[in-house]
């Protein structure tokens, strides 16, 4: 017995304190009238306009569009599940142990649906360059996701190349929900150019919505727990295999890809889908020199909302099944409303070493963060 | 020994509402349930949110009890997380997603104008 108890009180013992915590995802709440600062005449009197709206959660009119529709029952949190500064998100993040932290939007997690795409072009530039100047620089623990507007990749790149440099930002953030083409097509190649050129990863991060593209065509469900279960997942399952089939990590194989907010569980099923198609239909698809799954376990997948099986030693299994540990990033989703407390990701029965690559140093390595 | 702990004045905690108390080291969620009192750690079982900070309301039924209809019931008496809005049924202690959760529950004893708490 006296082994167990020695190892137990080894200094392999992390505790969430003492380790580098890395969070790849949480969300800042936008400011329209502070962005209207930052956008190009007529956008600025628009921004202004939506300042007046009266916002709900993920849901500002004018700025994000998602068809919701839920039936009012009363109860539910009644947490704040916006963060309105750089200095709030910083006592929250202190409260969660976490030392460094990827930000992302609000509202412009919609930003793909937005319909003109001069306004897309807008929210994005004014969004990227007011983000810098009053989170970023404001507090140094927090890192900048570069949002790009799909409908217009060129514009995109133009604002790639204008912040690459930028210590601040740490990767480009590809909007998924509702985005249309899949983010293999060949019309984003300058963002794939551009992020590589700059040495920015790519990351993919959706949001519940029902629109009329594939796979947000989620009218068929009548309740938001079919809906959200399913919203995410499958975005990002639709632009991995689009990614896949097109070639984007051939072309661009110095381009670090990140995928967010869609857990970890379907990932496995995915590699193993992929790789048989390929057996047969190889031909359609030549760049690739590898089975699929080669490729995609050189991606990198932000854990939130982590699985909570009955057995937590499952999530251990599910992680072994596509070299998780090496690649799978602690994120929160803080402050929204199924955040993951980094307690529950930090107990899970992972070896010591593989816990903290997990809670920062994939993070570091992928966003390239000095501890 | 269990000891008893005067957490209130019952004027403090009027019908349906609650407050968290502090005993010791120990938050506590004291509820006044129609005349009825309840206390509750102010600690959720899934992620260690602070339960006791969240919302009372009813919530939706569905079942032997609403004769197999949907039904809004319990009103009064359910307190969401504010972390990740599961729902504990105050007076049982019961979490209405996972039947195996149950919270802890604190006697109660109401001696005059003082809410106690027994721990
Ligand atoms: S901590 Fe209470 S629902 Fe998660």
């Amino acid at each position: 017995m006296a082994p167990i108890v020695q190892e137990q009180q080894s200094p392999e013992q992390d505790t969430l304190e003492s380790l580098f915590v890395v969070d790849a995802d949480v969300h800042i709440h936008e400011d329209p009238a502070g962005m209207a600062d930052y956008a190009p005449s007529p956008w600025d009197v628009a921004l202004r306009e939506i300042a007046k709206v009266p916002e709900r959660y993920l849901d500002l009119p004018g700025m994000s569009p998602r068809a919701e529709y839920r039936v009012p029952w009363p109860g539910g949190s009644n947490r704040k599940q916006t963060v309105d500064s750089a200095s709030e998100m910083r006592s929250g993040l202190n409260d969660l142990n976490v030392d460094r932290a990827v930000l992302f939007p609000d509202h412009l997690l919609a930003l793909a649906m937005v319909r003109d795409p001069r306004f897309a072009v807008a929210l994005a530039q004014s969004y990227n360059a007011w983000l810098r100047d009053h989170w970023l620089l404001a507090e140094p623990t927090l890192k900048g996701s570069l949002v790009i507007a799909p409908q217009d990749p060129v514009a995109s790149a133009e604002d790639i190349r204008r912040h690459a440099g930028e210590p601040e930002f740490v990767c480009v953030y590809l909007p998924a929900s509702g985005v249309r083409p899949l983010y293999g097509h060949h019309v984003y190649e300058p963002v794939y150019e551009a992020a590589a050129e700059a040495g920015l990863p790519v990351v993919m991060h959706s949001v519940e919505a029902v629109y009329p593209t594939f796979p947000f065509q989620l009218e068929v469900f009548q309740t938001s727990l079919a809906q959200h279960a399913v919203a995410h997942p499958f975005s990002m399952m639709a632009n991995m295999i689009s990614l896949l089939e097109t070639g984007v990590p051939v072309r661009y194989p110095d381009l670090g890809i990140g995928i967010m907010e869609a857990g970890i569980s379907w990932v496995p099923f995915m590699l193993n889908r992929l790789d048989k198609e390929y057996t047969e239909r190889r031909r359609e698809v030549p760049f690739l020199q590898e089975r699929p799954s080669h490729y995609i376990k050189r991606w990198y997948f932000g854990t939130q909302p982590i699985e909570e099986p009955e057995n937590r030693g499952d999530i251990v299994k599910l992680f072994e099944l596509f070299d998780g540990a090496e690649r799978s990033m602690f994120a929160s989703d803080w402050p929204h409303h199924d955040f993951d407390h980094p307690q529950y990701v930090f107990g899970l029965p992972f070896s010591p070493s593989d816990r903290r690559a997990i809670m920062g140093g994939n993070a570091a390595r992928f966003f390239r963060l000095e501890a | 020994m269990p000891r008893e702990y005067v957490v209130a004045r019952t004027s403090e905690i009027p019908e349906g509402s609650h407050r968290i108390v502090r005993v010791g080291r120990r938050e506590i969620g004291v509820f006044n349930m129609g005349g009825v009192w309840h206390a509750i750690p102010n600690l959720c079982p899934h992620q260690r949110g602070p339960l006791c900070e969240g919302a009372i309301s009813g919530t939706l039924g569905y079942g032997p009890d609403t004769d197999w209809k949907l039904d809004w019931v319990h009103e009064g008496e359910i307190v969401t997380c504010p972390w990740h809005a599961l729902e504990w049924h105050v007076p049982s202690g019961r979490c209405l997603a996972f039947p195996d959760m149950r919270l802890r529950k604190f006697p109660t004893r109401v001696d005059g104008a003082e809410v106690r708490v027994i721990l």
